[in-house]
């Protein structure tokens, strides 16, 4: 079925199979990363230790600290918590298009793509633990037997609907992530020289040898999880957006919260993974397995995603417009087109729907520098989409009496560059130390994918 | 008693999948392949199946029916509490009845893997050939005793003819214990 040339040449450049593990190696079986490496990594660490000092500050002191008030009660935690959990969504998404819907030029990026997930989503998870203020009280969330009732929680909340799709989702990523892994790693293992390493990777490895037996239990295995974990795409931020959509505050109250957080999600993650492509490309040399035909492709996607963005935010405006009501009327019109949110607002429409335009251009399709450009700008145009829904609904509600403005403290700030710097630190790790391409599905693909010419030929 | 292992060296899968067949045909039993990735078609000719679909299938049944089950017993049974003038037995419970189902069919579908394939940390990783974890394919027939020299040459030359860059026979390796592959 995909042994057509409309794709081309996977993998160019005739490569055997021994070569494939030699060009994806070597980053790992360097004796020592590349100075930008640690240049980069003890950045991250200094943001670490700025996140630590935000974390320790919160829960010695309590949300005190924060901006937030009696009525703007959700701030830089809730956006930063939303904004992190949209871009752990790529990973899942590409593994899907890879498996159900066949599209094995996606086989070279997955990797990085579920690595990126896992990662924000541990970074996600950090907030909604900060923003109960006791954590240590945290173990509250989970029913458990207790003596006050004993007393369950309220399954009908999307709070704990959130609880439960967080965790599942963090842990069907890694264990996905994983199971695909342990070949390479078996690789590795092989390959090493070092007496440590070759330990190290024997025990990550779990005694993989790769007979057909158990390949054919890895794939079968690999397929289930990776169709288990569809659905989660769309389920993750649905029910996020439930965290909103559920309540009665204008701006919030909307059915189309769910698809519109959903497609938003896959835009700031296809984002990330361009943003991750272009560097891994550029700076491995990966440049015959992650080829311009592959950013080109995901470019595509995003110009189409940018759309949906665009036709979200008419759609919003007219139906606040269309219904009349008064509440919401006043959210959209006069406190996100107009007034005091309006620059965040703007920035939002112009990073998210007008920007990405550009990529109908082959030029700018073609153009790394400037395609990396637009997907940072596109995931600060995210964060804003985030800023404008929760802060411009809550700060001026049903009351003018109770409206109060907000504006994020160090703390807070501290928190979200805290958690950046978790990403990069894990990004750099997974950079160093685990092989950033699935070598055993690229071999998998190899000679399908380069006789093509054969194929059009008829001699196959 | 040592075991000793005839072991044909393929470079490339499609010769791999002919001098399976091949071997099959002449019903000499093979008792391991290996390949450096999943090689496409080998389950169907080895006659080789899983029933973990189905078993994630039940996992997913008993997940969605435990979670049910604690849900009504938590919210009618052992503390009714109306939340919103909602039903006690809502309907909303389908939500996370959804995430868990996917929770414990995702994790017990890889314990399972585990569990079949015997593998987990700590476990050695004992190779015949190391080759074929990185660019080789191999089939391995173990050395019956009772093999005539001809028969020997038979197997040789049916590997060989078929594609096998090498064939080499070697003395199994100790705490090589992988399932048959057939």
């Amino acid at each position: 079925m995909y042994k057509t040339s409309v794709r081309g040449i996977l993998i160019p450049g005739n490569k055997s199979y021994g070569q494939v593990a030699n060009d994806i190696l070597h980053p790992l079986e360097a004796k020592s990363p590349p100075p930008w490496w640690y240049i980069v990594a003890s950045l991250a660490i200094g943001m670490t230790g700025f996140g630590i000092w935000g974390i320790y500050t919160t829960v010695t002191q309590g949300i005190g600290t924060w901006g937030v008030n009696n009525n703007v009660g959700w701030g830089m935690a809730i956006i930063s918590f939303v904004w992190w959990i949209a871009i752990g969504h790529a990973g899942t998404a590409f593994s899907i298009f890879l498996l159900i819907m066949r599209q094995r030029w996606l086989t070279s990026i997955t990797r990085t793509a579920e690595a990126m997930t896992v990662l924000a989503v541990i970074c996600a998870g950090i907030f909604p633990l900060l923003h109960m203020g006791r954590i240590w009280n945290g173990f509250f969330i989970l029913p458990y037997p207790n003596t006050r009732g004993p007393l369950w929680d309220n399954f009908n909340s999307p709070l704990f609907w959130d609880v439960a799709a967080i965790s599942t989702y963090l842990m069907t990523s890694a264990v996905f992530w994983y199971i695909g892994l342990i070949p390479d790693l078996a690789l590795v293992r092989e390959r090493a020289v070092s007496k440590v390493k070759k330990r190290v990777y024997a025990l990550l490895s779990f005694g993989w040898v790769g007979t057909a037996r158990g390949w054919l239990r890895q794939e079968t295995a690999i397929i289930l999880i990776g169709g288990l974990a569809a659905p989660l795409v769309v389920s993750v931020h649905s029910i996020v957006s439930m965290d909103f959509a559920t309540s009665v505050i204008p701006g919030w109250h909307t059915t189309i919260f769910p698809p519109y957080f959903v497609i938003g999600a896959i835009f700031s993650g296809f984002a990330m993974v361009m943003t991750l492509m272009i560097i891994i490309r550029h700076v491995f040399r990966y440049k015959d397995y992650v080829t311009q035909a592959h950013l080109d492709a995901i470019a595509r996607i995003m110009v189409f995603i940018s759309m949906f963005m665009g036709l979200a935010y008419a759609t919003e405006l007219f139906i606040a417009w269309y219904s009349a009501g008064e509440y919401e009327i006043f959210t959209f019109m006069k406190n996100r087109v107009t007034g005091t949110y309006t620059i965040a607002f703007w920035i939002m429409i112009t990073c998210n729907a007008i920007i990405p335009q550009l990529f109908w251009s082959k030029r700018i399709r073609n153009n790394l520098m400037i395609m990396f450009a637009i997907t940072i700008i596109i995931n600060i145009g995210m964060w804003f989409e985030r800023y404008v829904i929760i802060v411009t609904s809550i700060s001026k509600d049903f009351l003018p009496s109770s409206w109060a403005s907000y504006s994020p403290t160090v703390v807070e700030w501290a928190n979200y560059i805290g958690t950046m710097g978790i990403f990069i630190l894990g990004i750099l790790l997974f950079f160093r130390y685990v092989p950033i391409i699935a070598m055993s599905e690229t071999k998998g693909v190899l000679k399908e994918t380069s006789n093509i010419e054969e194929v059009k030929h008829g001699n196959h | 008693m040592e075991i000793i292992n005839i072991i044909g060296i393929y470079n490339d899968p499609d010769d791999l999948i002919k001098g399976v067949k091949k071997v099959k045909e002449e019903g000499i039993a093979i008792k391991n392949i290996f390949s450096p990735f999943p090689v496409h078609g080998l389950p169907e000719i080895l006659g080789l199946e899983t029933r973990m679909p189905l078993l994630t299938f039940l996992y997913g049944v008993f997940g969605a029916s435990v979670t049910f089950a604690f849900l009504y017993w938590t919210s009618v049974v052992s503390y009714p509490l109306k939340f919103g003038g909602k039903p006690l037995n809502s309907l909303s419970f389908i939500i996370i009845m959804f995430v868990l189902v996917i929770f414990v069919s995702v994790l017990f579908t890889f314990l399972t893997f585990f569990i079949r394939q015997k593998i987990g940390p700590g476990k050695k990783a004992v190779m015949i050939d190391k080759r074929t974890i990185d660019d080789k394919f191999a089939i391995v027939i173990e050395k019956d005793p009772a093999f005539t020299m001809e028969q020997l040459i038979k197997i040789s030359n049916i590997l060989r003819e078929n594609g096998a860059v090498e064939v080499n026979e070697e003395i199994q390796p100790e705490g090589y214990k992988e399932e048959r592959d057939e």
